[in-house]
C-alpha cells in the first residue's frame, strides 16, 4: 500500500532524516526558563481578572448584587451575563452542541464559570470582590451518575439543548439516530445482521465494564493576558495584543472585529494542548476587559479550575462476542453508556466515528454499536486527546475474550479476524501487522498463558496482554510551506505558536534533506502571521506537512540551481556592482551545464559527472530566492476508501504485569510497542510520545479518576495531590522498536502514529491474564481485592 | 501620586516593552524570529540583568497609587485601607544578585519572581506544591516556589533556572535536556532542570534509580520521564571530564 506520490518520495540515502538527539528548534529556550507562555506575561499596570465559580453542580443565578464588591477599593471594573458587553460577545472558537450565550447565568458543573467576572488591581482583590457579591442562586437537580441520570423520570438537566451528537452522526444514507430523550442522545451504527452472526457463533462471551474519565489537565493553566496599543510597527489604528490565546488567534480577531493582520500573538508557547483547541472563556475575555478600562489584563485559571476538561469520557460498556470454534467473529453487539458531558461538550470518540476505528480492521460484517449518550454536570470533554480516541478498548477485549475462551494466543486471534490491505474481504492482515506482531514476541519473548496460570518466583501472578490497531491518521489538512534563499541561507518561516509535539523539527529536517544540507542549516524563523503551521493531527501533522515541505524545498532546490547557473553565465555583468559593495563571489565552474546536470550536497553545488567541481551553496548565487507550495499529500488510503476498510501501517504494543494477590498491588513489569510509522522522521520525538500514550494508559488504568459526591455533585479531587497522575518513580520501562515499511501516505511514506497508541483496557487486561477476574478500572489495591473476594 | 505605575518598579514602559521583545521573540525580523542556543543564553543574561536592584515605585496593592518610599506607601495603605495587609520590602539573593522587592506578607517566592523580577522559569502549574513546576534552590536545597513565603526568603541564597542557564558549568545539563528531548510542551522542564542541578550538587554521579528519586516530585504529563534520567547521565558524564 505504499503511498509515495510526490518527489523523491523513494528515497533511499538518508543523511538528515531519521537522526536522533538532535535538538527542537525551541528547546534551548523552553530548557533554559526563557520562553514565555501565555499566562507568564506581565505587562506594565496590568490588571487582573476572575469569573465567579458555581460551588453547586447545577444552578442558575436569579440575581446578584454588585454593589458591595464595586465599592471596595482595587476593583476596577465588574460585569455581569446581563451587561450588553457580555451579551454581544460571540465566541467563534471551537464549540460543540447546541448554541450558547458566551456567558449566562447557568452554571452545569460546580466550579463553573457563572454570570459575574471581576476586574481588579490584584487576583486578591478580585476574589475578595467575588465573596462580596450577593448572588441568589437557584439550586437545581444534578447528574454526576450517568445511571441515574438516563432514567426516563430524572431531570432534564439541559432542556435547552436537544443537539445529537456532531461527531456520532450515522453516515449519509444510514438511519438517523434517534432524537434526544429526556438526557440521553444516541449514536448507533448498525452494520450486517446481527441476529444472523449469533446464530453461526458457536461461542458467545459477554463483558460489562466501567471506563473512568480521564484529566486533560494541561500543564500550563488557560489564560491569557491582552492590551491594547498604537503600535506604529502594526500599522495605523489600534492593534490587540493578546498572549495564552494558544494558536485561535483568528477567532480572537473576529471575536473583536478586528483584522487579523492587527491581532497580534507574539509568544510562542502554547503548552500541552493536545488536540484541545477550545478556548476557555479566561482565553477569550482579556481584549474586551483591557478595552473597557484602557489597561493590560491578565485572566488566568487556577489548577483546580482546570480540572472542568477531560479528553476521555466516564464510559460503561456492555459487549457481546459471538465466534466459531476456530476465533473467528461471527457478530459483535457493543452497546455503551458514554457521558455527554456539560453543555458544548464534545461527541469525538462516539460511535459513529467508527469510519477510523477498530471494527472496520475486522473481517466481521455483522456488528452492532449503540452508544446512549447520558447529560451530566460533570465535566466538559473539549476534544479526545492522543489517548483513547475511537474506542478501540472493544476490539482489544473482544480478541482477549475469545483468546481465554479457546486458549488460543491473542496475537493468532487478531490475525485469524484482521481483514487485508484493501476490504473485509481480503484474508490476510497486512504486512505492517506481521511485521509488528514479529517483532513484537522477539522484543517480548512472547509465551502466552492462560489466565491464573502463571507464578512469579516472588510468589506474584504474571498476566500479559497484547493490542493492534491501525494508524487512523487525518492527513486532511493542507499546508501553506514556504523557504527562503537569502543571503546564502535557507529560512523556513513557520507560524507559532507551537506545542509539544515537535513537528516543526521534521520539517527542516525534510528540507535539509532535499536540499543536501544540515538539519541546523535551516534557519526556523517564527512569526505569528508566517502562513506554515505543521499543526494537523499530530505527528500526522508532522509527516503530511513535511510531504509539502518536501515538495517546497525540491522547488527551492530548482530555483537555486538554475540561479547558480545564471550567476555562472551573466558573471561579467554581475561585477557591474556598486563600488562600495563587496566584491560578488566567484562563480562556480556552472557555466554551459544544465540544472539536472547539478546537485547539491553537504551544503555545495557540485557537477554530478564531475564532483570535483562544485561550489559552497553560500557562493552560488547572490539572489535572493522564494519557493512555496500549498498543499497536501494524497489522502491516506483509508479515506479514500470510505469506510476505513483499507489499512496500511499498523502498530503493536505489549504489557506485562505482575499481581500481589494478598495486597492487591499491580506494578507494570514493561510495556512494549512496536509502531510502524512508515518512515520515522525524527525518532528521538516519536518515542517520547509513544511513551506519553503508555504513561496515559498507566494512569487511566492504574490511578486515576474523578470522584464526586453524589449528594451535591461536588468534584473531590480537583487538584495534583488527590487526583493522581503518575511520576516518575510510577512509570514502567517501555521498549520501542520503530519498523518502516514506507506504507504510510507523508514524507517518504511516513504515516502519523499519534491517533493510533490508544491503550485503553491494555493493562487491565493484562491483570485478568494474571490473576482470572475483571478489575474496573483504575485498578487500584482495594478494587483488586475485592474483585479476589479478599476485600 | 500617580494613578499609573509599572508592576515592575524601575522599568520604564519603552523599556519593558524592549525587554519583552527580547526575552519572548528573540531578534526580530520581517520574516519571524530564529531561535537559536545563542540567542537563549543571550536571553538569560538579559533577564538576569533586568532583575531590579532597588524599589523606586512604591505602588499600593489596592488602589495603585504609586509613592516615593515604602514609609509613604505604608501611611497610605493604613490611612485609606485599613482592612489591607501592609506592603513591605525584602531584600532577596537572586541568582547572585541582591533585589530589593516590594511585597505583601502573604505573597509566595513564585509571585514574587513573576510579578517583581520578571523571572519566568519558575511555572504556576500545581499550585500547592505537587508538581515541581515552581523548583528553586534556596541554599543549596530544591525547594517549591509556590508554597515558600517570599518573606522567608530573606538573606538566602536563591538560584532559579535563569541563573544555572547562565552559568556555564551547567551548559553541558541544558544541552543534554536539549538533546535528549526531555521536554515536549515544555512547561515543567525548567522544574525538571533545577531538580536535576540540585540532584548533580549533592551527587555528580549518580545511578538511574538516584535520579528517578530525585526527580519524583516533578511531574510530566507529556510523557517525558525516561528522557531525564538519559539527558542527567550523559551531561553527568561530560561535566566529569571538564573537572
Amino acid at each position: 500500500m505504499a503511498d509515495l506520490a510526490g518527489i523523491n518520495g523513494l528515497r533511499e540515502n538518508f543523511k538528515v532524516v531519521g537522526q536522533r538527539n538532535l535538538p527542537g528548534v525551541l528547546s534551548h529556550a523552553l530548557a533554559t526558563g526563557v520562553a514565555k507562555f501565555g499566562i507568564d506575561y506581565v505587562r506594565p499596570d496590568m490588571l487582573h481578572a476572575k469569573f465567579l465559580h458555581s460551588p453547586y453542580a447545577n444552578a442558575r443565578v436569579l440575581s446578584v448584587d454588585t454593589t458591595k464588591a464595586r465599592s471596595m477599593p482595587g476593583v476596577v471594573d465588574i460585569l455581569t451575563w446581563e451587561d450588553e458587553d457580555i451579551v454581544n460577545l460571540v465566541s467563534y472558537a471551537e464549540h460543540w452542541g447546541a448554541p450558547r450565550p458566551w456567558l449566562d447565568n447557568i452554571a452545569d458543573q460546580e466550579g463553573a464559570e457563572v454570570a459575574v467576572i471581576v476586574v481588579a488591581e490584584s487576583e486578591d482583590i478580585c476574589e475578595e470582590a467575588l465573596r462580596q457579591l450577593q448572588v441568589e442562586w437557584e439550586m437545581l437537580p444534578h447528574v454526576v451518575d450517568l445511571h441515574e441520570g438516563k432514567k426516563t423520570d430524572a431531570f432534564v438537566i439541559r432542556p435547552q439543548d436537544r443537539s445529537t451528537p456532531a461527531f456520532g452522526a450515522p453516515a449519509p444514507g444510514a438511519l438517523p439516530n434517534p432524537p434526544k430523550q429526556g438526557n440521553v442522545a444516541y449514536s448507533n451504527v448498525i452494520q450486517g445482521d446481527i441476529e444472523e452472526g449469533f446464530k453461526q457463533a458457536d461461542h458467545i462471551v459477554q463483558y460489562d465494564m466501567y471506563m473512568p474519565a480521564f484529566a486533560s489537565l494541561i500543564p500550563n493553566p488557560p489564560g491569557s493576558v491582552a492590551w491594547w496599543s498604537n503600535d506604529f510597527y502594526h500599522g495605523e489604528g489600534k492593534t490587540l495584543h493578546i498572549e495564552g490565546a494558544v494558536r485561535e488567534r483568528l477567532p480572537i480577531a473576529r471575536m473583536y472585529d478586528m483584522p487579523l493582520e492587527k491581532t497580534v500573538q507574539e509568544g510562542l508557547f502554547m503548552g500541552g494542548r493536545y488536540c484541545d483547541w477550545g478556548l476557555r472563556r479566561s482565553q477569550e475575555i482579556t481584549p474586551l476587559l483591557a478595552k473597557r478600562t484602557g489597561r493590560p489584563v491578565r485572566c488566568v485559571m487556577t489548577r483546580e479550575e482546570t480540572f472542568d476538561s477531560v479528553i476521555m469520557k466516564q464510559r460503561y460498556m456492555y459487549l457481546k462476542v459471538g465466534f466459531t470454534k476456530e476465533g473467528l467473529i461471527t457478530a459483535i453487539d457493543d452497546f455503551s453508556v458514554s457521558d455527554g458531558g456539560i453543555w458544548g461538550s464534545s461527541t469525538f470518540g462516539h460511535v459513529g466515528d467508527q469510519k477510523q476505528g477498530p471494527y472496520n480492521t475486522l473481517k466481521c460484517k455483522n456488528i452492532s454499536q449503540r452508544m446512549e449518550i447520558v447529560d451530566s454536570n460533570r465535566y466538559k470533554m473539549w476534544v479526545s486527546g492522543q489517548h483513547t480516541p475511537f474506542n478501540w478498548d472493544i476490539v482489544t477485549l473482544a480478541l482477549y475474550m475469545i483468546s481465554e475462551k479457546l486458549g488460543m494466543d491473542p496475537i493468532e486471534v487478531a490475525r485469524l479476524n484482521l481483514h487485508g490491505p484493501s476490504s473485509k474481504d481480503d484474508i490476510n492482515p497486512v504486512p505492517s501487522f506481521e511485521a509488528c506482531v514479529a517483532a513484537g514476541k522477539t522484543m517480548m519473548d512472547w509465551n502466552w498463558h492462560l489466565s491464573g496460570t502463571k507464578k512469579l518466583p516472588d510468589g506474584r501472578m504474571h498476566g500479559m496482554s497484547f493490542r493492534y490497531q491501525m494508524c487512523p491518521r487525518h492527513s486532511v489538512s493542507g499546508y501553506k510551506c514556504r523557504l527562503e534563499f537569502r543571503d546564502g541561507a535557507v529560512h523556513m518561516p513557520t507560524q507559532g505558536p507551537v506545542f509539544g509535539a515537535y513537528m516543526v523539527e521534521p520539517n527542516a529536517m525534510v528540507a535539509a534533506e532535499e536540499l543536501g544540507l544540515t538539519y541546523e542549516d535551516i534557519k526556523v524563523d517564527f512569526h505569528y502571521a508566517a502562513k506554515f503551521s505543521p499543526v494537523g493531527g499530530g505527528s500526522d501533522g508532522s509527516t503530511a506537512s513535511a510531504w509539502a515541505m518536501k515538495e517546497c524545498a525540491n522547488s527551492l532546490k530548482k530555483q537555486i540551481l538554475e540561479a547558480a547557473i545564471e550567476y555562472a553565465e551573466s558573471w561579467p555583468q554581475m561585477m557591474m556592482t556598486p563600488l562600495n559593495d563587496p566584491p560578488p563571489p566567484e562563480p562556480g565552474p556552472f557555466k554551459g551545464l544544465r540544472p539536472d546536470e547539478l546537485d547539491i550536497t553537504d551544503g555545495k553545488i557540485y557537477v554530478k559527472a564531475d564532483p570535483e567541481k562544485s561550489v559552497p551553496l553560500a557562493q552560488a548565487t547572490n539572489r535572493d530566492l522564494v519557493a512555496t507550495y500549498s498543499g497536501r499529500p494524497p489522502l491516506a488510503a483509508w479515506l479514500v476508501g470510505g469506510c476505513g476498510n483499507i489499512l496500511d501501517t499498523m502498530n503493536a504494543v505489549f504489557c506485562e504485569v505482575a499481581v500481589d494477590t494478598d495486597t492487591g498491588d499491580v506494578e507494570i513489569l514493561r510495556f512494549g510497542a512496536v509502531v510502524d510509522p512508515g518512515k520515522a522522521l525524527r525518532p528521538t520525538s516519536l518515542e517520547s510520545q509513544i511513551d506519553q500514550v503508555m504513561f496515559f494508559s498507566q494512569g487511566s488504568q492504574l490511578l486515576e479518576d474523578f470522584v464526586f459526591d453524589q449528594r451535591t455533585g461536588v468534584k473531590l479531587n480537583s487538584n495534583m495531590i488527590d487526583y493522581k497522575k503518575p511520576t516518575m518513580l510510577d512509570v514502567p520501562v517501555v521498549e520501542h522498536a520503530l519498523l518502516e515499511t514506507r506504507s504510510g501516505n507523508g514524507a517518504y511514506g511516513a504515516s502519523g502514529i499519534s491517533h493510533s497508541m490508544a491503550n485503553t483496557h491494555l493493562v487491565i487486561t493484562a491483570i485478568h491474564n494474571a490473576v482470572g477476574v475483571w478489575v474496573d478500572p483504575p485498578a487500584t489495591p482495594d478494587k483488586v481485592l475485592a474483585a479476589l473476594g479478599k476485600a | 501620586m500617580l494613578n499609573t505605575g509599572f508592576i515592575i518598579p524601575g522599568f520604564k514602559e519603552e523599556n519593558m516593552s524592549k525587554v519583552n521583545l527580547q526575552i519572548n521573540t528573540g531578534r526580530r525580523h520581517d520574516s519571524g524570529f530564529s531561535f537559536s542556543q545563542d540567542k537563549s543564553m543571550a536571553q538569560v543574561a538579559e533577564a538576569i540583568r533586568s532583575m531590579p536592584a532597588n524599589v523606586t515605585d512604591f505602588r499600593c496593592p489596592t488602589c495603585g497609587n504609586i509613592y516615593a518610599s515604602l514609609a509613604e506607601l505604608r501611611f497610605h495603605c493604613k490611612k485609606a485601607h485599613t482592612d489591607s495587609v501592609l506592603p513591605e520590602t525584602v531584600i532577596l539573593l537572586i541568582n547572585g544578585m541582591n533585589c530589593e522587592v516590594l511585597i505583601e506578607p502573604h505573597w509566595t517566592l513564585k509571585r514574587a519572581l513573576q510579578f517583581r523580577l520578571g523571572l519566568t522559569g519558575a511555572k504556576h502549574m500545581c499550585d500547592r506544591g505537587v508538581c515541581g513546576s515552581c523548583t528553586v534552590i534556596m541554599d543549596g536545597r530544591a525547594v517549591l516556589a509556590c508554597t515558600t513565603l517570599v518573606s522567608e526568603c530573606e538573606g538566602k541564597c536563591i538560584t532559579t533556572i535563569e541563573g544555572i542557564a547562565a552559568d556555564p558549568k551547567w551548559k553541558p545539563l541544558v544541552d543534554a535536556y536539549c538533546r535528549w528531548d526531555a521536554m515536549q510542551c515544555g512547561y515543567c522542564t525548567p522544574g525538571f532542570l533545577v531538580s536535576a542541578k540540585a540532584i548533580l550538587d549533592k551527587n555528580p554521579h549518580p545511578t538511574e534509580q538516584e535520579i528517578r528519586e530525585g526527580l519524583a516530585g516533578n511531574i510530566c504529563i507529556c510523557g517525558t520521564y525516561p528522557r531525564h534520567a538519559a539527558a542527567i547521565l550523559e551531561a553527568a558524564a561530560k561535566m566529569a571530564k571538564e573537572v
